[in-house]
């Protein structure tokens, strides 16, 4: 008896610990892309200094590339809100792998998957102030798998610039 | 084997420690992750309950709306897409040709376009043209898709009896035969027995 209900226990706890990883599998399975924080970036004023945002998507998703297929597509893309004293240039997202899924074998479609890292220059004003900014942006995509589509989504990207007067960079090309 | 009394000791610590986990690991562990979102409400509209009511502006069709309940006695598709959704693309050809098929039993699609609300009514009335669509098209709205479970992923469909019940719901792009099956439950269940389809 005592051991019948032991067994009972037993499994009961086994199939609530199978029940509670499927169950944070399947919450974290909503999480379809994921950012790593962006370095803090230093900067001389007047010069600029390269960054960048890596982003990873889970196994199983795809999110369109930056220059999607079609244009009903939602194109992936960082957009930033700025301090007056600096600038975001030279944005360069890799190119697109061209695939087709199973809803469509004969369409090929410009999309990410893995890891996708995006590149970009941070620009001091010449007459920026010495200081610390937090630049606030966010990474905007539309992620599918191979069956079905879910609505688009925007991950916070913020990271803090420093602006010093002596620290190295590239100077910044005035046209 | 007899249990001496120190294994029935370290049992009794077993299963403490495991009916400890059952009431408050689990939970911990769901907790843990802020990202999580709600469980999608697809899983709360069950067969057999009522299909939640809405009234939507019919896109192009100069302000004019369309109640789920003006269709009362006919068994209803209710189609969420958008234009950004390549799995939906291959669906709205084969609705077209269920339409077409089963409307004159009693059948009807409606899409609902889950696209931002400042695309234009032309941009996704030119798009459902290209698919073929000949069913209505409303616009989407944050109520109906919470009414509908959130609507987490597109295409979602849901099958509805003549008399506003749920009689199955898919989610992701299926085989053309599975949705027609669905229509014909959908004809079948809930109404006038003489109008449901002979299923061949």
């Amino acid at each position: 008896m005592r051991k019948t209900l032991f067994v009972l226990i037993l499994t009961t706890c086994a199939a609530s610990l199978l029940s509670s990883a499927a169950c944070a599998q399947s919450s974290s399975a909503q999480t379809r892309v994921t950012i790593d924080p962006v370095p803090a970036v230093s900067v001389r004023a007047g010069h600029m200094t390269p960054a960048q945002l890596t982003f990873h998507i889970l196994p199983g998703f795809h999110v369109n590339s930056n220059k999607p297929a079609t244009p009903e597509l939602i194109p992936t893309a960082l957009n930033f809100s700025l301090p007056g004293d600096l600038v975001i240039a030279k944005v360069q997202y890799p190119a697109g792998q061209l695939l087709s899924f199973p809803f469509d074998p004969t369409q090929k479609l410009s999309v990410y998957s893995g890891d996708v890292n995006v590149k970009f220059s941070v620009i001091a004003q010449a007459n920026a102030g010495a200081g610390s900014y937090t630049v606030h942006g966010e990474l905007k995509y539309q992620a599918c798998d191979n069956n079905a589509c879910y609505p688009p989504k925007k991950i916070p990207v913020d990271f803090t610039v420093s602006i010093t007067r002596g620290t190295p960079g590239h100077k910044y090309p005035h046209n | 084997m007899k249990k001496t009394p120190a294994i029935w000791k370290i049992e009794r610590v077993f299963i403490s420690a495991l009916v400890g986990f059952l009431l408050f690991g689990g939970n911990v562990a769901y907790q843990r992750n802020p990202s999580v979102e709600l469980p999608s409400a697809q899983s709360t509209l069950k067969a057999g309950s009522d299909a939640p009511g809405f009234e939507l502006k019919i896109i192009g069709d100069h302000g004019k709306t369309m109640k789920l309940s003006d269709l009362k006695g006919k068994a209803v598709l209710v189609d969420f897409w958008a234009t950004y959704c390549e799995p939906c693309k291959v669906e709205m050809p084969w609705f077209a040709d269920l339409q077409k098929k089963y409307g004159p039993l009693g059948f009807q699609v409606i899409g609902i376009s889950m696209d931002d609300e400042d695309m234009s009514a032309a941009t996704i009335m030119g798009f459902a043209r290209k698919m073929g669509v000949n069913y209505p098209i409303l616009q989407g709205t944050e109520r109906v898709a919470d009414l509908y479970g959130g609507i987490d992923g597109l295409p979602l469909s849901f099958f509805i009896d003549r008399s506003g019940k749920i009689v199955d719901s898919q989610l992701g792009l299926v085989d053309k035969s599975v949705l027609e099956d669905n229509i014909k439950k959908s004809l079948a269940q809930g109404g006038d027995p003489a109008k449901t389809p002979s299923g061949k």
